[in-house]
């Protein structure tokens, strides 16, 4: 997919900390207000300015990082680097069409219920869909991921059946293992890490979400595609099997 | 073991990490004429020692403990040779809780994304992502990034413990009343009933025990909220101030996530972000409005003070 979004306005920008800046397209999740973050995140990337080193972005807002040493030496214009930076993102506003990086559509195989997903039953019960029912709705869904956040290559991701909708769990557990597959309210995600979580668990990805020796150590980024791929115990082991030859252990 | 922090895969939700104490970590290294960003151990509160199986040089600076060895206190925030075979003891020092141990060139631990900051929730960073214990060996980096180090190390090398008779001065850089943390409004501070609005700034706020390199949870007056939209999630960085359901405010420390969801009253100046990272749990604070200009302005004036420090090192060993 390909963004040809032009940036008219920024409903608000405004200083994060002494070395950067947010800004906001919107005030609700949709498509519209997701590309022009996309489409501002690439011309701000493509176009840095003096002392620019990272932005992050969410769902309504592009956060934008620079060191403000360099910042106040630049010529940029403005009384200070708040100023300044916020002067020239301005003026990156409605420049001519961006394209965004191509988004990827990543398939996450995933083994549902049993030790893997402890909480699947509940989830059937909830929804009152039969177990079968619940996998093929969650495996049925193009999802799309908004942003990474919360630790390490997490995505919030969009896109899961409104049928799905299950309240996280009364009490969080202490301990959920990595590539543990979940719902809470009307979202889906993957564990990355294990983490404590409240998530309503219903299979697990041999996938690393999160590989601190990949130059892109986090799988998923914002606008991938990702689709729900069931396979069996057995499809599950070799696959871990295999990721770990990967990285030589 | 810590370095600055990991700044380039917050994108990716990689914390940034780093010292608590970037103050006390800079200052060590800035003594010794190392990097600024070369990786010191952090060590919270005291119950530590160390053998130096080869002669070192080292600095110590911050406010969790005071080094000493069998005949007496070593002094803070200068450069220090220590002979191989000397024992190094951490003994409490009650003012704060964060020590931070620099050595000539550094420590030598791999990079891992940019950083040698150790992040445990990933077990990336320092020593195998873990944190330092009992029967563990570290090297320095034996290639000195600067010649002061090396010229420090020729005058100050003897059979016994030496050490320079100056020293940076960190408490110079730092305000009397360290317990004053500045701050300046966060992008939700309207959200807030005024009520809330003035009590954050006028009672004080105390460290509970569910505190730690993430984020400190903060017992006080609660803060109501009038404006009840749903904040979407969007970036946090250290020292963001927010304000959980429950109308607790949390200050998000070096380990804190990327992003976040609760509305923010509060950001804490850069510059203050230091004497935070010296908090334990049961100390009280209160919290102090500046403007975002002010903040700025402290916060470049101290990275000039800090230039002119390690200019100064430079000059005395040219």
């Amino acid at each position: 997919m390909q963004a040809t979004a032009t940036v008219e306005s920024f409903l608000n920008i405004y200083a994060l900390n002494e070395q950067a800046v947010t800004i906001e397209f919107g005030s609700v999740i949709n498509e519209d207000v997701f590309q022009k973050v996309s489409a501002f995140n690439n011309l701000v990337n493509k176009r840095p300015f003096p002392g620019f080193y990272t932005t992050v972005p969410a769902y309504t807002t592009l956060t934008v990082f620079f060191d403000a040493l360099l910042v106040i030496q630049s010529n940029l214009s403005g009384a200070d680097c708040f100023e300044k930076v916020s002067g020239y993102l301005a003026g990156l506003k409605g420049k001519q069409n961006i394209t965004n990086t191509l988004s990827e559509t990543i398939t996450i195989p995933v083994c549902y219920g049993s030790d893997f997903g402890p909480d699947l039953d509940e989830v059937a019960n909830h929804t009152k869909l039969t177990v079968q029912e619940v996998i093929n709705l969650h495996s049925a869904a193009v999802y799309k991921v908004y942003m990474i956040g919360f630790v390490p290559g997490f995505a919030y991701m969009g896109g899961m059946d409104e049928k799905l909708t299950t309240p996280r769990k009364s009490t969080p557990r202490g301990v959920v293992p990595a590539g543990s597959v979940g719902i809470a309210g009307q979202q889906t995600g993957i564990y990355p890490l294990q983490t404590p979580g409240g998530w309503q668990i219903i299979g697990r990805t041999p996938l690393k979400m999160f590989d601190a020796n990949q130059s892109r150590p986090a799988l998923l980024k914002a606008g991938d595609l990702v689709v729900f791929k069931q396979i069996t115990q057995q499809q599950f082991d070799h696959l871990s099997n295999n990721s770990d030859a990967d990285t030589n252990y | 073991m810590q370095d600055m922090g990991r700044r380039g895969y917050i994108s990716q939700a990689v914390p940034v990490s780093g010292a608590m104490d970037a103050l006390s970590a800079r200052m060590a290294n800035i003594a010794l004429g190392n990097d600024g960003n070369a990786a010191v151990i952090e060590f919270t509160y005291a119950n530590a020692e160390f053998i130096a199986e080869t002669g070192i040089l080292i600095a110590y600076a911050g406010d969790g403990a005071i080094l000493s060895l069998a005949i007496g206190d070593i002094p803070a925030d200068r450069p220090v040779f220590i002979p191989a075979g000397t024992t190094v003891k951490l003994n409490n020092d009650l003012s704060g809780s964060r020590t931070y141990l620099a050595v000539a060139g550094g420590w030598d631990v791999p990079e891992v994304l940019g950083s040698k900051s150790t992040y445990l929730t990933a077990s990336i960073g320092g020593l195998q992502g873990r944190q330092l214990r009992a029967g563990d060996e570290l090297n320095s980096i034996d290639q000195f990034t600067t010649s002061t180090t090396k010229t420090i190390l020729d005058n100050l090398q003897s059979d016994s413990p030496n050490y320079t008779d100056w020293s940076l001065g960190r408490q110079l850089l730092l305000p009397a009343d360290r317990k004053t943390i500045r701050v300046m409004r966060g992008n939700e501070f309207d959200w807030f009933d005024s009520n809330s609005q003035s009590d954050f700034f006028t009672t004080p706020y105390t460290l509970s025990l569910r505190s730690n390199r993430m984020g400190y949870q903060l017992d006080g007056c609660g803060m109501k909220r009038i404006k009840w939209d749903e904040l979407l999630s969007t970036a946090v960085t250290p020292g963001t101030i927010q304000v959980t359901g429950g109308g607790s405010p949390v200050l998000l420390m070096a380990d804190c996530q990327t992003t976040g969801g609760y509305p923010r009253i509060a950001q804490v100046a850069a510059v203050d972000l230091s004497l935070c990272g010296q908090l334990k749990p049961g100390d009280t604070i209160y919290f102090k409005e500046i403007s975002r200009h002010d903040a700025e302005m402290l916060y470049l004036e101290r990275e000039k003070q800090l230039a002119k420090l390690a200019n100064a090192v430079r000059n005395r060993y040219l």
